[in-house]
């Protein structure tokens, strides 16, 4: 796939996300299902990639540029990634306060909702892939438990479970 | 309010945005600190400006940084600190994704590999609940109503994202739980 059209489909998925990774579905229906041009299991190690490093979760973004189309797929995802932050600019200067009005407030409020269920959705092909053994089920659970009920950095879920995964296939 | 030069607010969203683990909130928070400690902005200000941020598509603290160098050093200022906020994480990221197709010849690697994915997955599915834990307490019902309508119209009737998000502004607009 060439960049220029990667980047066209980077940034649908990156103008309708309002929160982290609310990317993810789009992403996965246009470049996983519909063109075939990355596999579940790399949209996984982008997802896992993005995580690994500071900075906020939409990186991932990048690696998926990358694994799509090399060094330039990656500038087109970082290119994706900072466009719709210059949005704010307008905004900024023409809306000003009517952001707060019950139904644009209400209306954001339940896309967010949506989202999760959307991402919720696209976890289940995602997990299928990912999680092909009970320790990779076991794994997957105590990250998601330790994310909910701890305030941990997720760069410390994320070295443990290459940790334990590793001892185990040396054991 | 002092008005800091563009190289000063750039070297400070270097810091705060390639430095501080955990995504976009602990960074947006630090930055929040920072302003007021300089005296760069009101509180007031950075209100605005954090809630135009939640609502802009895309990344919220490369929105917040965009607008906050706009309001400081105007267009240059919006360029130059969301260059400085995301350079440096993107080529780190990119690296990483091309180390990964080296590894996949690796057995104890791609062990390693096999667990961090795993791991994602997790995140992910805590990343959704987080998403909308703070509204499960206050409007438990629309939530649960709009997150399974959500969740059905992607998985059983395979509607596109972009439907379904301007199904659920439009139902947004008009139920306010």
């Amino acid at each position: 796939m060439n960049p220029f059209l990667l980047y066209l489909f980077l940034v649908k998925a990156t103008l309708t996300s309002f929160s982290g990774a609310t990317s993810l579905p789009v992403i996965q229906r246009d470049l996983v299902e519909t063109h075939h041009v990355l596999t579940l299991r790399q949209l996984n190690a982008a997802m896992a990639a993005g995580r690994a490093t500071p900075g906020p979760m939409g990186l991932y973004v990048v690696s998926v540029g990358y694994f799509v189309a090399g060094p330039a797929g990656a500038v087109a995802g970082w290119l994706a990634m900072i466009t719709p932050a210059f949005f704010i600019i307008p905004m900024l200067h023409y809306l000003g306060k009517r952001a707060e009005q019950p139904a644009v407030k209400s209306a954001i409020q339940t896309v967010i909702m949506a989202a999760a269920g959307l991402i919720a959705a696209a976890l289940v092909p995602l997990a299928k892939d990912a999680l092909a053994s009970p320790m990779l089920i076991a794994i997957a659970v105590s990250s998601f438990a330790v994310l909910v009920f701890t305030r941990r950095d997720p760069i410390w879920v994320i070295a443990g479970s290459a940790l334990v995964a590793l001892a185990i296939a040396l054991i | 309010m002092p008005q800091p030069r563009l190289r000063t607010i750039a070297l400070l969203f270097l810091k705060i945005g390639n430095l501080t683990f955990g995504g976009g909130d602990p960074a947006m928070a630090a930055l929040q600190s920072e302003f007021i400690r300089r005296e760069w902005m009101s509180s007031e200000r950075y209100g605005l400006i954090y809630s135009l941020a939640r609502i802009t598509p895309g990344t919220n603290i490369l929105a917040l940084s965009a607008g906050a160098g706009w309001d400081l050093a105007g267009w240059s200022g919006a360029i130059f600190v969301v260059l400085a906020v995301s350079v440096p994480t993107s080529v780190l990221v990119a690296l990483l994704t091309a180390g990964f197709d080296s590894f996949t010849s690796n057995r104890l690697a791609m062990a390693a590999i096999s667990g961090v994915i795993a791991a994602a997955v997790g995140i992910m599915a805590a990343g959704a609940y987080l998403l909308i834990k703070p509204h499960l307490r206050r409007r438990a019902l629309k939530t649960c109503v709009i997150a399974c309508a959500a969740f059905l119209l992607a998985a059983q009737f395979k509607m596109t994202p972009i439907q379904i998000f301007v199904l659920a502004a439009l139902a947004g607009a008009f139920w306010r739980a």
